[in-house]
C-alpha cells in the first residue's frame, strides 16, 4: 500500500478557557494514494480543519502532516504555496472562481503561478471531458452552479497534482449536477491516478469512496 | 437618537478605515478653506495698518480756505472728519527748510503727528520743535526752555524779513531718518500764535478731511465725493490735493479677491472629488449593506440620510479639528512670511511690520472665517456625497442578494492563454476600467495642477526676471511727476529745460571702475489722440539708439521696421502691451501726437509700421518707439530720459555709490538697480513658491487620500479572491508582486497624465505670464524638480502602501480570507 497522505497528531484548537473549541485533537490517520477518500461527520465536527490541514491551507497548533516524504509544515510560507501549486488541488462548496477571469484563465491560473507553459492540448482535452468546450472565454458570472464546479475541478487537475482536497463540491449543487461532479471527479482521480480526499454530508457520496474517515469532535472515529 | 442617526454612527465606525480616509480630507480641506482667506486678508491687513500708520490718513486737502467755509466744509455730511493746518511761516536756517504751522487736534490725528515728549502749544508763546530741527541751530534746549531763533512769517502778499522771535518749548517730535538726511523739519505754534499774528481775514487754513463711509468703497467713488464737496463749496480745482498714496494702498484690487475665489474653488473641487472618489470606490462593498436595510423596510429617503449622516457625522470630527489645527498655524506662517519680506523692507517700515504682527494689531482669527470653512466644508462633504446618496437608494434588496464582490459586466472575454503575475494585475485593473480610470483622472487632477503651478514657479526666476525689468545694471532716470502743484519743478517740461542727465554726467558714469558702457534713451511726454490715452498711461514717446536695434527688430510681431524707417520720424513700433487695452489697434494706423517744452509744441502724425513685444526694463511703460535720432529732433531740448548704465557684474556696493555721488539733487533723478530688482523679485518669489507649495502639499495630501482608498478597497474587496490565489500556489513575494503592479498602474498613468497634460497646460500659462508679466517670467524652464518630486512622492507613497497593505493582507489567515465573505 502507497501512502500519500500521513497525519500525525494532529491538533488545531481555536478559542482558550471556556470558549476552547478542539477543532482537531491529537489526530493521526494515513491517505492511500490514488484511491478516492471521503471524511465526513457532522457539521462543528472539525473536518474541514483537517482538510484544511491536509491542504496546507491551515497550520496546525502541533503535529505533521506528510505528503509523500515532505513534512509540509516545515516548509516556510512561500516553499509552503509553491508545494501546494505543485502537488494540491482544491475544490470548494462555494467554487471560489476568480471573477475577473474567464473560464480558460481560471483553469491555468495554477500552472501560471507556477511558471509553467500551458499544453493548450491538454487542456483543450480537459474542457471536453468536462463538457465546457464552449465556455472556454465565458466569464464565471454567467455559468450555472454546476458549470462553475466543473471549472473548479477543472482547476484542480489542471495541473496535474498528487493530491486534491474537496471541501463539501457538491453543497451547492442540485442532486443531478452532484452527481455528475462527483463522478467527474472519480473520473479524473481514475484517468489521471490522483488521490481524491472530499468532505461530504451525502451519505450516498461517501458510499463511492474508496475510503470513509469519521470524524467526531476532531477525532477520527473510525476509518474503513 | 433616531434609529437613522444611529446606524450612520455603527456604519462610521464599522468603516473605520474609509471613514479616517475622508475624515483626513475633509481635515486637509476645512484647514485650506481657512487659511487661504485668512492669510489673504491678514497679508491684506497688514498691509493696510502698515500704510495706515506710514501715510496720512486724510483722503483730501482744500487749499487756502477760510474760516466760514472751513465751517461749513466741518458740517458736510459726506465729511467723517476735518482737520484745520494753517502754515505761518518758516525757522530760517540756510541749509534746512523747516516748516511751521499750526495744526488743531483732528488735523494732528490725521497727519499723525505724535510728540515724543511733552504737549501741543497752547499759550501764544509756545512751540513744538524737535530736537533735529534745534540741532541746526546749534541750540540744546529742555521742555519749559526758552529758545530764540530766527523766524520768517507769511503775510498775505509774501514773506517778511527773518527776525528773531522767542519761544518757549513744550515738547518735542521725534525725528525719523529721512527727515534728518534731508534736513527737513516741522515745528508748531499754538492757534493763539496764529490769531494774534494773522489778522483775522487774512487767516487760511488747509481743510483736509477724510470722506464718510469711505470703508468698501472704490477710490474713485471716494475721489468723485470729494470733487462734488470741492464743487458745493466753490472750491478751484486748483484748490485741491489728493492723497493718491493713501488711497491708492487702501484700495483693494478686485483681482484680490477673485485670486482667493479661484483658490477656494479649487480647494473644494479637490474635497469634492476625493471624499466623492472615496465613497464611490467604497460603494462596491456596501451594495449588500444597503441592500439588506432595503429589504428589512428602510425607505430611499432614509437610506439617502443614513450615508448622508455618516458623512457629517465624519466631518463634525474632521471640521472643528481642521479648524484647530489652522488657527495653531496662522501665526508660524505670518511670522515666516514677515521674516521673508524683511529682507526687502528699509529697517523702519520692518520695524513697523514686525510690530504690526506682534502686537495682535490686526485680527489673525476672524470668527467669519471660521464660520465660511465650517459651512464650505460641509457644503463639500454634502456635495460629495449627492451621487453616492442616489446610488445607495437605487440598490434593490435582489440585487444585494445577488451581489457577488467585484461585479464583471462582461459575459465573455477573450483572455489570455498563459497567466503571469503582470497579465493577472492587468485583468484585474481592467476587469472595473470606470473605477480604475476615475481614481486616475481624480488624482491627475491635482497631479497636473502642480506640475501647471510649478511650471510658472520654476519659469518665474528672480535673475530673470531682473533681467527682464532691467535693462543694464542701473537705470538713472528723470524723476517727472505730472499734475503736482507742490512741485512744478518736476513737470517734464520744466524738467528738460535743465535736464540732469547730461553728456558730461554719462561721460562722468563711462569712467566709473566697473562701467562697460551707458545707453542713453530719449524721452517725451506726449499727448494723443488715442481714446482714453491717459487712462491707459500713454504719455511718453520713447527714442531707442542703433544699438537696440536689433532687439527691436527681434521683438517684432506683426509688421517690419527697418532703422531707416525709424529715423524718418514718422514712423514707429508699438508695443504690443497696449494692445490690451486697445485691441483694436493695427499695422498701417496713424496717431496723432503732440508735445511741448513749454515753449514749443510740436505735432505729428505717426504710422505704426510694425508692432512687438519688448521686455519691460527696455521700453518700461512706454508704448510707443521709434529711434532716438527722431525723438531728439522733435524738441530743441535734451530730452534724454534714461541712462542705462552697463556693469561688470550684476552688482557693485561701490559702484552705487559711486552713481549715486553723480546723481547728486535725487529729487529730480531716480535710480533703480538689478540687485534691487532682483531682491523684491526674490522675496516675493520665495513668499510665492513657500504660499503654492504649501497650499499644492496640503492638496496633494487631500488627493493621496484617494489612492489609499482605491488601494485599501481594491484589496478589500478582494480579500477572497487573492486568498484563493494564494490558496492555488501565489507566493507571498508574487503576491506583493501584484499588489505593486496594481499601484504602479495607478502611479504611472497618474505621472503620465499628470506631467503630460500638466506639460501643457504649464507651458500655455508660460505663454500667458510672459505676456502679462506675471511674476516677471520670461524665459520657460522645465519643472524638472518639482516633477521629480511629484513623481518620487508618489512612487515612495504607493510603494509603502502597498508594502503595508500586503502585510495587512498576511495578518489574516489564508483560510479567513477564503471565507471572507463581503
Amino acid at each position: 500500500m502507497s501512502i500519500t497522505v500521513k497525519v500525525q497528531d494532529l491538533v488545531k484548537y481555536y478559542g482558550s478557557g471556556e470558549n476552547l473549541v478542539k477543532a482537531v485533537d491529537h489526530t493521526s490517520l494515513s491517505i492511500e494514494n490514488a484511491k478516492f477518500t471521503a471524511i465526513v461527520g457532522r457539521s462543528g465536527s472539525g473536518k474541514s480543519t483537517l482538510l484544511h490541514m491536509i491542504g496546507g491551507l491551515d497550520r496546525p497548533d502541533s503535529g505533521k502532516v506528510y505528503i509523500g516524504k515532505t513534512d509540509i509544515f516545515a516548509l516556510n510560507e512561500d516553499r509552503l504555496a509553491q508545494f501546494r501549486r505543485k502537488k494540491i488541488g482544491f475544490v470548494f462548496q462555494d467554487f471560489n472562481l476568480i471573477p475577473s477571469l474567464n473560464v480558460w484563465e481560471n483553469i491555468v491560473l495554477p500552472l501560471g503561478l507556477d511558471g509553467k507553459k500551458v499544453r493548450e492540448s491538454e487542456i483543450e482535452e480537459l474542457l471536453v471531458q468536462l463538457g465546457l468546450q464552449d465556455k472556454r472565454s465565458a466569464m464565471p458570472a454567467t455559468l450555472s452552479g454546476g458549470q462553475k464546479q466543473r471549472v473548479a475541478i477543472a482547476r484542480a487537475v489542471a495541473a496535474n497534482p498528487a493530491i486534491i482536497c474537496a471541501d463539501e463540491p457538491t453543497g451547492n449543487l442540485d442532486s443531478q449536477s452532484e452527481l455528475e461532479v462527483v463522478n467527474l471527479m472519480k473520473k479524473c482521480v481514475a484517468d489521471y491516478g490522483q488521490t481524491l480526499v472530499m468532505i461530504t454530508h451525502d451519505e450516498g457520496i461517501a458510499q463511492m469512496a474508496d475510503c470513509i474517515i469519521v470524524i467526531e469532535d476532531g477525532k477520527v472515529v473510525n476509518q474503513s | 437618537m433616531k434609529m437613522v442617526t444611529r446606524t450612520a454612527i455603527a456604519n462610521m465606525k464599522y468603516h473605520k478605515s474609509k471613514n479616517i480616509l475622508t475624515g483626513i480630507a475633509i481635515f486637509l480641506t476645512s484647514v485650506l478653506l481657512f487659511l487661504v482667506p485668512s492669510i489673504g486678508f491678514a497679508f491684506m491687513d497688514t498691509e493696510f495698518t502698515l500704510v495706515n500708520q506710514t501715510y496720512p490718513t486724510w483722503h483730501a486737502l482744500f487749499r487756502a480756505v477760510d474760516e466760514t467755509t472751513a465751517a461749513g466744509l466741518m458740517a458736510h455730511h459726506d465729511i467723517e472728519t476735518g482737520g484745520l493746518r494753517s502754515d505761518v511761516g518758516f525757522f530760517y536756517h540756510e541749509n534746512a527748510n523747516i516748516t511751521t504751522c499750526y495744526m488743531d487736534s483732528a488735523a494732528q490725528k490725521l497727519y499723525k503727528v505724535e510728540l515724543s515728549e511733552g504737549r501741543f502749544p497752547q499759550k501764544e508763546d509756545e512751540l513744538v520743535v524737535s530736537e533735529g530741527m534745534l540741532k541746526e541751530f546749534g541750540v540744546s534746549a529742555d521742555i519749559g526752555d526758552t529758545v530764540t531763533l530766527p523766524f520768517q512769517k507769511y503775510l498775505s502778499d509774501g514773506m517778511d524779513f527773518a527776525a528773531d522771535e522767542e519761544f518757549t518749548i513744550c515738547g518735542f517730535l521725534p525725528d525719523n531718518e529721512a527727515s534728518l538726511k534731508s534736513h527737513t523739519f516741522m515745528a508748531l505754534v499754538s492757534e493763539e500764535y496764529l490769531r494774534n499774528e494773522t489778522p483775522k481775514e487774512d487767516i487760511r487754513y488747509r481743510f483736509l478731511f477724510r470722506v464718510a463711509d469711505a470703508d468698501g468703497q472704490t477710490t474713485d467713488e471716494i475721489e468723485a465725493k470729494i470733487s462734488a464737496i470741492r464743487e458745493s463749496f466753490n472750491i478751484p480745482e486748483t484748490g485741491m490735493n489728493i492723497n493718491e498714496d493713501y488711497l491708492m494702498a487702501n484700495h483693494t484690487d478686485p483681482a484680490f479677491f477673485t485670486a482667493i475665489a479661484i483658490i477656494l474653488l479649487v480647494v473644494t473641487a479637490a474635497g469634492i472629488i476625493t471624499i466623492y472618489s472615496i465613497y464611490y470606490v467604497s460603494m462596491a462593498q456596501r451594495v449588500q449593506e444597503f441592500g439588506k436595510l432595503k429589504a428589512i423596510g428602510a425607505t430611499k429617503r432614509q437610506i439617502r440620510q443614513i450615508v448622508l449622516r455618516e458623512g457629517l457625522c465624519t466631518a463634525c470630527l474632521a471640521v472643528p479639528a481642521g479648524l484647530v489645527l489652522s488657527t495653531l498655524l496662522m501665526r508660524p506662517i505670518l511670522t515666516a512670511f514677515s521674516k521673508t519680506i524683511s529682507q526687502v523692507l528699509d529697517s523702519s517700515t520692518n520695524q513697523i511690520y514686525q510690530n504690526i504682527i506682534d502686537s495682535h494689531e490686526i485680527s489673525l482669527y476672524r470668527w467669519e472665517f471660521y464660520l465660511f470653512a465650517a459651512a464650505a466644508a460641509f457644503i463639500t462633504v454634502y456635495l460629495s456625497l449627492f451621487v453616492p446618496m442616489r446610488k445607495a437608494q437605487r440598490i434593490s434588496p435582489i440585487e444585494a442578494m445577488r451581489y457577488q464582490g467585484t461585479p464583471v459586466k462582461q459575459t465573455l472575454r477573450k483572455g489570455y492563454t498563459d497567466l503571469t503575475i503582470s497579465r493577472l494585475a492587468k485583468t484585474s485593473l481592467m476587469g472595473n476600467k470606470k473605477r480604475s480610470s476615475f481614481t486616475i483622472l481624480s488624482m491627475s487632477i491635482t497631479g497636473i495642477l502642480v506640475v501647471t503651478v510649478a511650471t510658472i514657479l520654476s519659469c518665474a526666476n528672480p535673475k530673470n526676471g531682473a533681467d527682464n525689468n532691467i535693462y543694464g545694471h542701473y537705470v538713472l532716470e528723470l524723476n517727472t511727476e505730472s499734475g503736482n502743484r507742490e512741485h512744478p519743478e518736476r513737470e517734464w517740461n520744466n524738467l528738460i529745460q535743465k535736464n540732469p542727465l547730461t553728456d558730461n554726467l554719462k561721460q562722468q558714469i563711462e569712467h566709473l571702475d566697473g562701467v562697460e558702457k551707458v545707453v542713453d534713451f530719449t524721452w517725451l511726454h506726449i499727448e494723443t489722440d488715442l481714446e482714453g490715452s491717459e487712462e491707459i498711461g500713454v504719455s511718453g514717446l520713447l527714442g531707442l539708439p542703433e544699438s537696440c536695434f536689433p532687439e527691436l527688430k527681434k521683438g517684432i510681431l506683426e509688421g517690419d521696421a527697418s532703422w531707416e524707417d525709424l529715423l524718418s520720424g514718422d514712423k514707429i513700433i508699438l508695443n504690443e502691451t497696449i494692445r490690451r487695452w486697445l485691441p483694436e489697434l493695427q499695422v498701417g494706423d496713424t496717431l496723432e501726437i503732440q508735445t511741448s517744452d513749454g515753449n514749443h509744441t510740436v505735432t505729428r502724425s505717426l504710422e505704426i509700421i510694425a508692432i512687438g513685444n519688448y521686455p519691460y526694463g527696455m521700453v518700461k511703460h512706454n508704448f510707443l518707439l521709434t529711434a532716438k535720432e527722431a525723438a531728439d529732433s522733435l524738441l530743441p531740448e535734451d530730452c534724454t530720459g534714461y541712462f542705462h548704465v552697463f556693469a561688470d557684474q550684476n552688482y557693485d556696493k561701490t559702484l552705487e555709490n559711486n552713481l549715486k555721488e553723480l546723481m547728486g539733487d535725487r529729487e529730480l533723478l531716480s535710480m533703480t538697480t538689478w540687485k534691487d530688482e532682483y531682491e523684491v523679485l526674490r522675496t516675493f518669489m520665495t513668499i510665492m513658491r513657500s504660499a503654492c507649495t504649501a497650499f499644492l502639499a496640503i492638496l496633494s495630501m487631500i488627493c493621496v487620500m484617494n489612492l489609499i482608498n482605491t488601494m485599501v478597497n481594491s484589496i478589500h474587496l478582494r480579500k477572497k479572491e487573492l486568498g484563493m490565489m494564494q490558496a492555488m500556489g501565489m507566493t507571498g513575494s508574487q503576491l506583493s508582486k501584484m499588489l505593486r503592479l496594481e499601484g504602479m498602474f495607478y502611479t504611472i498613468s497618474t505621472l503620465f497624465l499628470s506631467v503630460g497634460a500638466g506639460s501643457i497646460l504649464g507651458y500655455a500659462a508660460f505663454l500667458w505670464a510672459k505676456k502679462d508679466g506675471f511674476l516677471s517670467v520670461a524665459v520657460y524652464h522645465f519643472p524638472f524638480g518639482a516633477v521629480l518630486i511629484v513623481i518620487t512622492v508618489l512612487t515612495f507613497v504607493q510603494l509603502l502602501l502597498t508594502a503595508l497593505l500586503g502585510r495587512s493582507v498576511k495578518k489574516e489567515s489564508l483560510i479567513e480570507r477564503i471565507r471572507f465573505s463581503e
